[in-house]
């Protein structure tokens, strides 16, 4: 990982603001900090492992609006929530929504840093995945659209010869383009290639 | 019987008025009275006729209903003439009237008997020329002056007629009939007739009078009847007022004595019909001696009006219990000393009133209970967001305490950072209890502490508590407060109570609206008051300022209805004034005013 995690808190009170500042820094780790929601969402967000702690009662948008807002523009940053007095089907929700955590103040330090903790970890996760698939589909997007079609009929588990009758050419040529796909895709076996195309499917499935 | 009672089947034979046929004959050439003496006379029987006026006096001794009859009878027997009656004058055709236009015929003996109930008109006829003549007339043949007798047969040969008179006034004539020559009316006849007529007029006389008894009787009678029948209506009336039992009813005499009661009464008193009969039932030993005047008074009403008008008392039942009541009586018309009086049981309505009063009270003490759950209650709608208030310093100082002990143990403590973080620390617990210290001089049922101070100040306070209300709502306050406002005397936490019960009000009417403006001004008013009013800029008051300051009555869906009532009471409690009035352009505004310190020494 080269860039430094961030942690974004946004409250209204600036002793909570500037409290948190002080205790996330004692573990190393830089925060921005923000008024309200809105302020936050007019602002460029830097390219690096990221986790939002949020008071639930923010004024203007509150804390759980917040949330939806975010999923609604297909923003994921993983939230760990704070709250004076949560009750539970307030928590349930947030919880269901994806957030991380879903603190009581006062909460103890290490409570916030194990949450903060998990949360970038999430979101680190989050990002090499995205990196990985957008790494496939570069590849796969190089081949050309016989390679492509060949792959998919070796992963659907037909064999050469088979491949050759249904796309009505040599088994040889068929022979080819499998080793020039296995090349461009980087695949150190067919298992691996296997592998790496289930990864795309799911990314796109995920999408559709 | 031919009874002129009896003869309701009169005859009309002969019209009774009307258009009487005239015919040429005249009066003269009918009469033949002179006639009379001229004849040969035969010698008077005496004894025949003193047997005959025995006969008549028995008869109107002994049954009067009879004597017209038994006179018919006598003339003929007498004159032994062939037809023999009597005609009186009458109005109606059956009874005598001495002012009739017409004769009839009561009683007729002989061959005209069947005509019994007929008659003549009063100014054209035999009878009415005898009494016109005023003496006894002779007619031969009168059916040739007067044709209506024409039918009435057999014909009358002669016919003897003699008037009658009562007290001067003529009322009717005798009479007798020959139908043939077989003998002719002489002297005698007209000797015996006359001395009939004088017999006719006393039997009329006492006829008249029994007719007269008769309908006296009856008036007095039908009258006795009309008593009686109302005396029963009335009896039944009274009896069923007495027997329902639906009020004590009594017969009491002034002695002290109870002589009749109905069973509501003895069951008021717990006595019976026994006890009653035994004379023990006084009212005079059923009162308790506080409640003699009463009575007393009572008696002497009664003894001036006869009635005495209802009062309380008390008696004593039989178990010694006393039974509220309420009295009334009268006097009998015509007694001294004995009446009747109802008599009510009061016992339920006692009760009733009794738990009145005790429910009055109970309310008078949840009322109190009520203002103190209501200011609880507003606590209550604020305890949210004061958690919010707490737990943000709280927040503030745990992070700076966790931070500086994570440097401490890491030995990585920069003496500067350490401070500004214990400062923070300092400033974040001091706003704590800052607002703890507001909260608990809320909810602390304290009594009443008064101070010096400047109303700006409350305001500040209160603004400052119902901050996040303001904030989460998006109103915007502004603030008109005069700098040198002269100090009131008041509790500053009842002060803060009516102003934050009135500002959370303004922001809940301004739900919905636009804009969301809550405008608070203090300043002095035209008496030198210190006036403080809070204006809102939400749905206004519309019809309902006057229900404002009732308990109960809310607006709001989760309302108690108390806020407004306790605040005027706690406004007046400082001697001030809260009025609600109208905003412009729209919106309500609450305003209080209070004395300044010094001028009131409440």
């Amino acid at each position: 990982m080269t860039a430094a995690p961030l942690v974004i808190v946004i409250d209204d009170d600036p002793s909570v603001r500037s409290s948190l500042k002080f205790l996330l820094s004692t573990v190393g780790l830089q925060t921005e900090t923000f008024d309200s929601a809105n302020s936050f969402l007019h602002k460029k967000r830097p390219d690096v492992p990221s986790c939002l702690v949020l008071d639930v009662r923010l004024p203007g948008l509150s804390g759980l609006d917040f949330q939806r807002e975010l999923a609604a523009r297909n923003i994921c940053i993983p939230i760990i929530f704070l709250t004076g007095h949560g009750d539970i089907p307030m928590t349930v929700r947030a919880m269901k929504a994806g957030a991380v955590e879903f603190l009581t103040k006062p909460f103890r330090d290490q409570d916030l840093l194990d949450a903060v903790r998990i949360a970038l970890d999430r979101d680190c996760a989050r990002r090499e995945q995205e990196t990985e698939i957008a790494d496939l589909h570069r590849r796969f997007a190089s081949l050309t659209s016989r390679e492509q079609e060949v792959v998919s009929k070796v992963v659907a588990g037909m064999l050469n010869k088979q491949i050759a009758a249904e796309l009505g050419t040599a088994e040889s040529t068929v022979k080819v383009q499998r080793g020039r796909a296995m090349e461009k895709m980087q695949a150190e076996s067919l298992a691996h290639l296997i592998k790496m195309i289930q990864k795309l499917q799911l990314s796109s499935d995920k999408v559709a | 019987m031919n009874t002129f009672s009896s003869s309701s089947s009169s005859r009309e034979d002969v019209p009774l008025q009307g258009s009487i046929p005239q015919s040429t004959a005249s009066l003269d050439s009918i009469l033949c009275t002179e006639e009379l003496h001229r004849r040969p006379s035969r010698p008077p029987d005496y004894e025949k006729e003193n047997h005959a006026l025995v006969k008549l006096v028995s008869a109107l001794a002994d049954s009067p209903s009879t004597i017209f009859h038994t006179l018919a009878e006598t003339i003929q027997n007498i004159t032994q003439c062939d037809s023999a009656g009597l005609s009186l004058l009458t109005r109606d055709g059956k009874t005598p009237h001495v002012d009739g236009q017409r004769f009839y015929w009561p009683a007729i003996c002989g061959m005209w008997n069947p005509h019994v109930g007929g008659g003549t008109p009063r100014n054209f006829g035999p009878c009415g020329d005898v009494l016109d003549q005023n003496r006894t007339l002779l007619f031969t043949h009168f059916e040739r002056r007067y044709p209506y007798l024409m039918p009435v047969s057999p014909a009358a040969e002669e016919c003897l007629l003699v008037p009658f008179y009562v007290n001067g006034k003529a009322v009717g004539t005798i009479w007798g009939i020959m139908h043939s020559d077989r003998r002719k009316f002489d002297a005698e006849d007209d000797r015996v007739m006359a001395s009939l007529g004088k017999f006719a007029s006393s039997a009329y006389q006492a006829w008249m009078h029994i007719e007269e008894l008769k309908v006296e009787v009856a008036e007095r009678e039908k009258a006795e009847a009309e008593v009686r029948e109302l005396a029963k209506g009335l009896e039944a009336k009274i009896r069923r007022l007495v027997e329902s039992n639906i009020v004590g009813i009594i017969m009491f005499n002034l002695d002290g004595a109870i002589t009749e009661a109905n069973a509501a009464f003895l069951n008021m008193v717990q006595f019976n019909g026994d006890d009653l009969a035994s004379g023990r039932v006084r009212w005079a030993d059923l009162t308790p001696a506080e409640w003699r005047g009463s009575d007393e008074r009572a008696i002497a009403e009664i003894n001036a009006t006869g009635i005495a008008q209802p009062y309380e008392k008390e008696y004593f039942a039989k178990d010694g219990s006393r039974v509220p009541v309420i009295v009334g009586g009268a006097l009998f018309a015509g007694s001294q000393s004995e009446g009747v009086a109802f008599v009510l049981d009061l016992t339920e309505q006692k009760r009733a009133q009794q738990r009145l009063e005790e429910a009055r009270r109970s309310l008078y003490t949840t009322q109190a209970e009520l203002a103190r759950v209501a200011r609880l209650t507003t606590m209550g709608e604020l305890a949210a967001s004061i958690a919010h208030e707490v737990n943000q310093p709280l927040t503030a100082v745990t992070n700076n305490g966790s931070a500086c002990l994570r440097l401490l143990s890491n030995r990585n403590l920069d003496p500067e950072v350490l401070k500004r973080a214990l400062q923070e620390i300092v400033a974040d617990a001091t706003r704590a209890s800052a607002v703890i210290a507001q909260i608990r001089a809320f909810i602390k049922k304290t009594p009443t502490e008064m101070s010096e101070l400047d109303i700006n100040d409350v305001i500040h306070e209160v603004l400052a508590l119902a901050s996040h209300e303001l904030q989460k709502d998006q109103v915007s306050v502004d603030c008109q407060l005069t700098g040198t406002l002269p100090r009131v005397r008041a509790d500053r936490v009842q002060l803060q109570q009516v102003l934050l019960n009135l500002v959370m009000n303004g922001v809940e009417a301004m739900t919905g609206s636009q804009p969301r403006t809550l405008s608070l001004q203090s300043r002095t008013d035209e008496s030198g008051n210190v006036l403080v009013a809070v204006c809102d800029s939400g749905t206004g008051l519309g019809s309902e300022t006057d229900s404002l300051f009732t308990p109960f009555f809310t607006t709001k869906a989760d309302g108690m209805g108390m806020g407004l009532p306790i605040s005027r009471s706690l406004i007046e409690n400082h001697g001030g004034r809260l009025c609600a009035s109208a905003n412009s352009p729209h919106g309500a505004v609450f305003s209080f005013t209070l004395p300044v310190a010094g001028e009131t020494n409440s």
